[in-house]
């Protein structure tokens, strides 16, 4: 567990402003986006709660804090929040940042195995990514022969592989926007 | 404050006959979407649609890129590809062409995105398949072959269809597909998780989260009487119809919704076949529904 008040980094909350927008800063913690949020009451630190660990440096509470995997990026707190902050960016500034720093719960995120499968083929197949999940968190295999029963009965699985003219398009979207 | 149903309404007049519009069917449509995908084509080909696949187009990244200046990028280089308006059946896919064309009018990220791209993001109209087909069903009512009269229907928008705010209808209280819904002569239930999330985007990694929130939206349907329930994005199909007979398992409930593609609903209205469709592709199959609407036919 972190203590508190030795994890402050002034570095978190910039990196969180670049990555979420200035508005951050404005946060009068009203809680609107925790009570719009759909998972809110499976979350162990609320939207709001998150933002204020944010605002407060409280870095190591917030990278240790299970909610930001729980966000679905519905945006039900975007369209909601009074001071025009967006919750969802920061929730998923916050996965960034865990990322970056090698500190994601599951043994491989999903969003990475995602993210690298469009930066090489610039499309996604559903297939590779949740076998790719299942090998890395075999907990999800079962899930995923669920599904399979339905999905492959139906020819809904494409054992195709897709990928675009010019990947190398996207690599520099990749590249040279995710430095920007 | 009230938020009134008509108010982003900014949609221009198209000519629905002879229309034509570039089609980003998205990466799903070829595998856990595919009647989704089908039943667009089918759909729009009826109603004088005409699609042209959008040139070599990539994935939008759905919720799954953290980073929002590359999704802008991602979708910045599947709407640099035509002049034309650009349509999608999906509503993750709309959500993200829209926000970032939102985003692509700061002239600085413009500047940013447009180095990156090959061909360059000079503005774009971006559409959902609502959007298209009602504009198409209002100025031709009389498509309607089949009307679904007596048909409770829940209309199910989920969270991305209406968000970020500005699209196609008030994100707090959207009545669009009602008022497609009854187009079609069926009767929309009052379906007050109507713009609540799925749980789709964290259905692999947060299972039991997932499951939690896609239980409570089909009990709602049940409770609301809904005969079927319509969907507007293929992940919202994904958790309330494949997933349907699992979670009847694990909650001990019966439910036996059959949960469809807006385009499906409006194809059956439209009277096209069950193949055209996709239907047999549907877990929870929709036969029922589709024999009570020809039986009040006759
Ligand atoms: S709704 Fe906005 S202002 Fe209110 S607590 Fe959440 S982020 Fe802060
Ligand atoms: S975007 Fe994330 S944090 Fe915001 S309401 Fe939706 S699930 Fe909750």
């Amino acid at each position: 567990m972190a203590e508190i008040g030795k994890d402050k980094d002034a570095g978190f909350l910039k990196e969180v402003v670049r990555l979420a927008g200035p508005e951050v800063r404005t946060c009068i913690q009203c809680g609107t986006c925790s009570a719009s949020c759909p998972t809110a009451s499976l979350m162990d630190k609320k939207p709001r709660q998150i933002i204020k660990m944010v605002l407060e440096c409280r870095k190591d509470e917030a990278l240790s804090a299970k909610s930001p995997w729980f966000c679905t990026s519905c945006q039900a707190c975007v369209v909601r929040c009074p001071r025009g902050i967006n919750p969802r960016a920061v929730m998923s500034a916050v996965r960034e940042i865990c990322e970056h720093e090698g500190r994601v719960p599951k043994d491989l995120s999903y969003d990475e195995i995602f993210q690298r499968q469009v930066r090489e083929n610039g499309r996604v197949s559903e297939l590779q990514i949740s076998g790719e999940y299942a090998l890395a968190n075999p907990k999800s295999t079962v899930q995923a022969m669920e599904l399979g029963l339905e999905m492959v009965p139906r020819r809904k699985i494409s054992l195709e592989r897709v990928k675009v003219k010019r990947p190398e398009e996207i690599e520099r979207i990749f590249e040279e926007l995710g430095k920007a | 404050m009230t938020e009134q149903g008509t108010e982003q309404d900014t949609k221009e007049q198209d000519q629905s006959r002879g229309m034509r519009l570039a089609y980003y069917p998205g990466c799903v449509s070829k595998s856990t979407g595919k009647e989704m995908d089908l039943s667009t084509r089918a759909v729009c080909s009826a109603l004088d649609i005409a699609l042209e696949e959008l040139e070599d187009w990539n994935c939008c990244g759905a919720t799954h890129v953290a980073n929002d200046l590359i999704s802008v990028g991602l979708a910045a280089r599947n709407m640099a590809q035509t002049d034309l308006p650009i349509m999608t059946p999906c509503a993750i896919c709309y959500s993200n062409l829209r926000s970032a064309a939102r985003c692509m009018d700061e002239p600085t990220v413009r500047a940013k995105v447009n180095a990156a791209l090959t061909k360059k993001y000079s503005g774009a109209q971006v559409k959902h398949v609502l959007d298209v087909v009602i504009d198409a069903l209002s100025k031709d009512p009389d498509k309607v072959a089949v009307p679904l009269t007596g048909l409770k229907v829940a209309p199910y928008y989920g969270c991305l269809m209406t968000r970020p705010r500005g699209g196609i209808d008030s994100p707090e209280y959207p009545t669009i597909l009602e008022k497609l819904i009854r187009y079609l002569k069926a009767d929309p239930v009052n379906f007050r998780l109507k713009t609540f999330c799925c749980g789709g985007p964290i259905f692999t990694t947060e299972q039991q989260a997932a499951e939690d929130v896609a239980y409570q939206i089909l009990s709602e349907a049940k409770k609301a009487g809904a005969e079927v329930i319509v969907t507007l994005c293929p992940l919202c199909h994904l958790m309330l119809d494949a997933k349907q007979k699992s979670l009847e398992t694990k909650r001990g409930e019966t439910f036996g919704i059959p949960v469809l593609y807006v385009t499906q609903l409006v194809g059956i209205a439209l009277g096209l076949g069950p193949d055209e469709l996709g239907l047999n592709m549907n877990s929870v199959s929709p036969v029922p529904i589709i024999d009570k609407v020809y039986e009040s036919m006759t």
